[in-house]
């Protein structure tokens, strides 16, 4: 682990093939090696990295249970020292299927985040083939704590500010976001996203780690530019557009401690006030 | 948004779009485990620009070019569909479909030109799929957004294909990626025509210019402004409203199988399975 209490952050930036476990897993281990080599701490793959997204009817087939699956168990393994955040269709001990990050750290899953927000709507069909996630965790790292957020989840606010609340120095953010092309030389769906990611950073004095992933499922591209913002809404990092790429940045978390003297937007938050009626 | 304000909202930016529509033919050519792609040169500047793209895309040694003229096929069209071909450093061979579509109706009996055009769009996407077959390739889609979106296509002619890139680009952004592209001005500045007949062109055809058509589809179908609103922008109210019908009486070619549903496991609609 680094030292002086700062993390080295990989962002896998990777493509993933639609409903191919084997292949995803094989791609994952290789990332992992390549993280490893760059002295890696906290390794973070996209939402649904180890499926693809657009499965439709092909959720089930691929659907694993986090403490039995074999694959998962291989992961664990290749990432002994590291914090790995890797995404997939889980099963609940119920049977049911959630839009999930896994948090594996020693060889164990540690956190599963399941997807609060599930668009439905446009593009997206989440609502028909998941269950909603209905928990929040924080899950502690070298100088402080990390919250995971699945893609959608940060657009609903105040999941965010409860987590940075709770004490996360960094919002953790899988994503995968179908490209849009424009007027402007960058995907119009990665402006938007960059100016959620900053207003995140910058409302709730934290870190966040926005991993993308790159590209076609269905005649619709990914376009990647993964980042890293700084506690306070500066860009510190980020990959290329349209192109797999293993993001590594130096993160200290006691720069949220430092900025959160300096600008006490969370010790002075109210829960006093009412209205409006 | 006023007319005038709506053409810059079409704008696109040029590497950008390039680096994403190639990105989309080589990961649909080579996820297949294709060899490259075939596709139709009619001489104008959707085939010009989808072959561009495709050269771009998979090197032009992967794009094979077909001229597939009819005999009223004006000898501009093949002209313009080599010089294409030689620019873009890709193979071009030539196939006349006249026999074939004559032999047709020589015994079905004469017909309108509807009909005899219908005939020899299907003919040729008969034969891109034969030599797709041959050389292994896949047939590369050149269906503009606005041309799907008013239904001036052939069911099973010239819409269809394996892959489209310019299907999502509305015909003002097919000329701009054209120029972008460095087409020749001869290509991309002439009047969109079928070539089905001699002097037919697109516009006369739709009883509609394109940068309106384009921007009144861009209004109703991308925005979601009701007719009455598009009127209030600008735009003649006759023009509206026979886009509005072109765009409602064509949604069966934008989807050509329709299957009768007894189980509870109909294909495409119980059953949504991703075909990549």
């Amino acid at each position: 682990m680094t030292t002086g209490g700062a993390l080295r952050v990989g962002l896998a930036q990777v493509d993933s093939r639609l409903g191919d476990l084997d292949e995803n897993v094989a791609r994952h281990l290789a990332r992992i090696e390549e993280a490893r080599a760059a002295d890696v701490d906290l390794l973070v793959f996209p939402e649904l990295s180890l499926t693809g997204y657009r499965l439709l009817h092909l959720t089930p087939r691929v659907a694993l249970a986090p403490q039995r699956a074999p694959q998962l168990a291989r992961l664990a393994q290749a990432a002994a020292g590291m914090t790995l955040v890797v995404g997939l269709v889980e099963k609940d001990e119920n049977g049911t299927l959630h839009n999930s990050a896994l948090v594996i750290q020693e060889g164990a899953v540690v956190h599963i985040h399941r997807k609060v927000y599930l668009p439905t709507y446009g593009i997206f069909q989440e609502e028909r083939f998941f269950a909603r996630g209905r928990r929040l965790g924080l899950v502690p790292v070298a100088g402080g704590k990390l919250g995971v957020l699945i893609c959608e989840d940060l657009w609903h606010a105040e999941l965010a500010r409860r987590m940075a609340l709770a004490g996360a120095k960094l919002i953790v953010v899988p994503s995968v976001s179908p490209g849009r092309v424009g007027p402007g030389p960058v995907p119009e769906n990665s402006d938007t996203w960059e100016v959620l990611t900053r207003s995140t950073a910058l409302l709730n004095t934290c870190w966040v780690a926005y991993c993308s992933r790159v590209g076609w499922e269905e005649g619709s591209f990914y376009p990647g530019g993964s980042h890293l913002v700084r506690p306070g809404g500066e860009v510190a990092a980020r990959a290329p557009y349209l192109e797999e790429h293993l993001l590594v940045a130096e993160v200290d978390l006691r720069e949220a401690d430092r900025l959160r003297f300096r600008l006490p937007l969370l010790d002075d938050e109210r829960t006093d006030v009412v209205g409006p009626a | 948004m006023r007319r005038g304000e709506v053409a810059a909202r079409l704008a696109l930016d040029g590497p950008l779009s390039v680096a994403v529509l190639t990105g989309f033919i080589r990961d649909a050519v080579d996820g297949a485990g294709s060899g490259g792609v075939v596709v139709g040169l009619s001489g104008g500047v959707d085939s010009s620009l989808a072959a561009a793209l495709a050269a771009r895309a998979l090197g032009p040694e992967r794009v094979h070019g077909f001229l597939l003229p009819y005999r009223t096929s004006t000898a501009e069209s093949a002209e313009h569909g080599r010089l294409v071909a030689q620019a873009l450093g890709v193979c071009c061979k030539s196939f006349d479909v006249s026999p074939m579509v004559d032999a047709y109706f020589a015994q079905a009996g004469a017909a309108d030109r509807v009909r005899m055009g219908n005939k020899m769009a299907r003919e040729r996407m008969a034969i891109l799929f034969d030599q797709a077959k041959a050389l292994g390739c896949l047939v590369l889609g050149t269906s503009n957004k606005t041309e799907i979106l008013l239904g001036y296509s052939t069911v099973f002619g010239d819409n269809a294909s394996s892959l489209n890139p310019l299907g999502d680009l509305y015909k003002q952004q097919v000329w701009q990626l054209a120029r972008h592209l460095g087409l020749p001005e001869s290509v991309v500045g002439k009047p969109p025509s079928a070539d089905l007949w001699p002097g037919q062109t697109d516009e006369e055809d739709l009883g509609l210019d394109y940068p309106t058509a384009d921007e009144v589809l861009y209004l109703l179908y991308d925005v979601g402004l009701t007719p009455a609103e598009v009127v209030e922008r600008g735009y003649p109210a006759g023009a509206v409203e026979r886009i509005v019908q072109l765009e409602r009486r064509n949604r069966f070619k934008r989807r050509l199988m329709l299957i009768a549903r007894l189980s509870g496991s109909a294909i495409n609609l119980d059953q949504e399975i991703p075909r990549d």
